[in-house]
């Protein structure tokens, strides 16, 4: 197709760039975490089907991604989380100008979640309430004198913050805060909702946790900015101690972004990334088919389009 | 703990004023690899304790078909090791939970394995480090026979990470009244009726995510 010749043209003229060949006329980077892999397999799916392109989808963890988007090896990241992805934003998309940040978001929650069961049967209701011995001994399931709380998977920016916010509020003394993959987290949480067990972790919406367990998030003050001062490695070796967090996530949002330029290499699918105004309930409906339902992507993401012709028409540009 | 739950146990049957029934059998010690060392054990105190308790595993450990909201697909085995339980997920948003014994050396760590492969009535090899303080266990050092004096019990699931033995198993045992302990051998131990039935269920390639909250990811080589 014209797009392939195109590429090929470019790869000859600069032969000695790194340009990767590609088999796709697209490369979807895709998140380690449910709703990313929801929406990357859509935008797979509605550019084969309803575009006539190629998308090829390659996973990875928030670093890794957003390097090869810097690289120019990826061509679209569906979900940019803001504020978590600040520092990537500040490097390729304002530095080096190398992604295109689309202005959409999605709107998102983030913050420290428990089961409704547990709020009620011990009273666990506040971030404050972290700071408390008798929260400490509640959580504790190892008998090691300190709660545990998961904070997030490795290397995902929030996880990085979530530390800053233990750090400020004070609960970094009482509590451990786990960092393990979200699968096993999420099991975690199943086994202690099934024993009525008191648990508290890291939780973001839209995700279909909150379709399949009853929870709610702890109380805490409202998001105040004069209070958030985030530093990163790179930015700072001694980040954590540089940085403060001591009032709620502000409320956060999911961009999408893309290599700058497809616009001109592939202007149909640039369009079809700015038009998607995907929901918070279509996102925390697609996980839920995925992960709780195990639809395989593929088959879902062609019955979505099926079942919401309409609003996909809207989305591409003839 | 095991001093603890010994204690604990002599006091019960104490207080119930019954006898033991057990074969009398001379006090030994028992390797602890914990502590890297020899522990007093005294089987024949153990088997008078336990059958105060009518030699069963506890009410709240025994098989029992419970809710169980989840995204793991059925089949999937959650071994809880800080709680002591083993779920396996059955379609419908319900488990089989199942009570554990978890050895005191084991499971520092969590994150997914599979099951690499399983046997019936398993051969038993005592580690080196055990060998090396026990020149009674030397006997075994090939391996010893399944039946039922062999610790591993009736059955023994095998759990692999990336393709490899992780040395960890799930397996009978025949002391019921360890379950729902951290007692000090072997990995996780079931009665052997409940690995007898886990096994039925359960295939090589089985998805088995192991729970430690204290714990951070698997990795086998830190």
């Amino acid at each position: 197709m014209r797009r392939t010749v195109r590429t090929a043209l470019a790869v000859g003229i600069l032969a000695t760039s790194a340009l990767p060949v590609r088999a796709a006329d697209v490369v979807i980077g895709v998140g380690d975490w449910p709703s990313a892999q929801a929406t990357a397999h859509l935008i797979k799916a509605i550019v084969e089907t309803r575009l006539g392109g190629t998308a090829e989808l390659r996973s990875g963890a928030t670093g890794e991604l957003w390097e090869a988007a810097g690289a120019g090896e990826i061509d679209i990241l569906p979900e940019v989380w803001l504020p978590n992805d600040r520092t990537q934003v500040a490097t390729h998309v304002d530095g080096s100008h190398a992604v295109t940040l689309l202005s959409r978001g999605v709107p998102a929650r983030q913050g420290l979640c428990t089961t409704k069961q547990a709020a009620e049967a011990f009273d666990i209701r506040s971030v404050d309430d972290l700071r408390a011995k008798q929260t400490a001994d509640l959580l504790d399931t190892d008998s090691d004198g300190t709660g545990e709380i998961w904070i997030g998977a490795e290397g995902w920016n929030s996880t990085r913050i979530e530390k800053i916010r233990a750090k400020s509020y004070g609960y970094d003394k009482t509590m451990t805060l786990i960092e393990a993959d979200e699968p096993v987290a999420m099991a975690g949480i199943d086994v202690a909702a099934s024993l009525g067990e008191p648990i508290v972790f890291y939780c973001y919406e839209p995700h279909h946790m909150f379709a399949l367990h009853d929870l709610v998030m702890l109380e805490e003050p409202a998001h105040d900015p004069t209070t958030w001062t985030i530093r990163s490695p790179d930015e700072d070796p001694d980040w954590l101690e540089a940085s403060t967090a001591s009032t709620a996530w502000a409320i956060s949002f999911i961009h999408m972004a893309h290599r700058t330029g497809l616009e001109k290499d592939a202007p149909k699918i640039a369009a079809l990334l700015a038009n998607m105004d995907l929901q918070p309930d279509a996102i925390e409906d697609m996980t839920y088919a995925l992960i709780v339902e195990r639809t395989p992507p593929e088959d879902f993401a062609r019955a979505w389009i099926s079942a919401n012709a309409d609003r996909v028409d809207g989305w591409i540009e003839d | 703990m095991m001093t603890r739950l010994i204690a604990a146990l002599g006091i019960l049957a104490l207080a119930l004023g019954l006898a033991g029934t057990a074969s009398a059998q001379s006090s030994s010690r028992i390797y602890d690899p914990s502590s890297k060392t020899w522990i007093s054990f005294d089987p024949e105190k153990v088997e008078r304790d336990a059958t105060a308790r009518g030699r069963v595993t506890p009410e709240r450990f025994r098989r029992t078909l419970v809710p169980f909201r989840t995204s793991e697909p059925p089949g999937t085995i959650i071994i809880d090791t800080d709680r002591k339980y083993l779920f396996y997920v059955l379609p419908d948003f319900q488990a089989i939970r199942y009570g554990v014994g978890v050895g005191r050396e084991g499971f520092g760590w969590s994150g997914e394995v599979e099951v690499g492969r399983k046997a019936e009535w398993p051969t038993w090899t005592p580690p080196a480090e055990m060998i090396e303080r026990d020149p009674d266990s030397a006997k075994y050092a090939g391996g010893m026979p399944g039946g039922p004096d062999n610790p591993l019990g009736a059955r023994a699931l095998y759990l692999y990470k990336d393709g490899r033995d992780s040395l960890y198993r799930v397996h009978g045992t025949n002391e019921p009244w360890s379950i729902g302990h951290s007692v000090s051998s072997g990995c996780i131990r079931m009665n052997n009726e409940d690995v007898i039935d886990l096994y039925s269920r359960t295939e090589p390639g089985t998805k088995v995510i192991v729970l430690k909250q204290g714990a951070a990811l698997y990795d086998p080589t830190s």
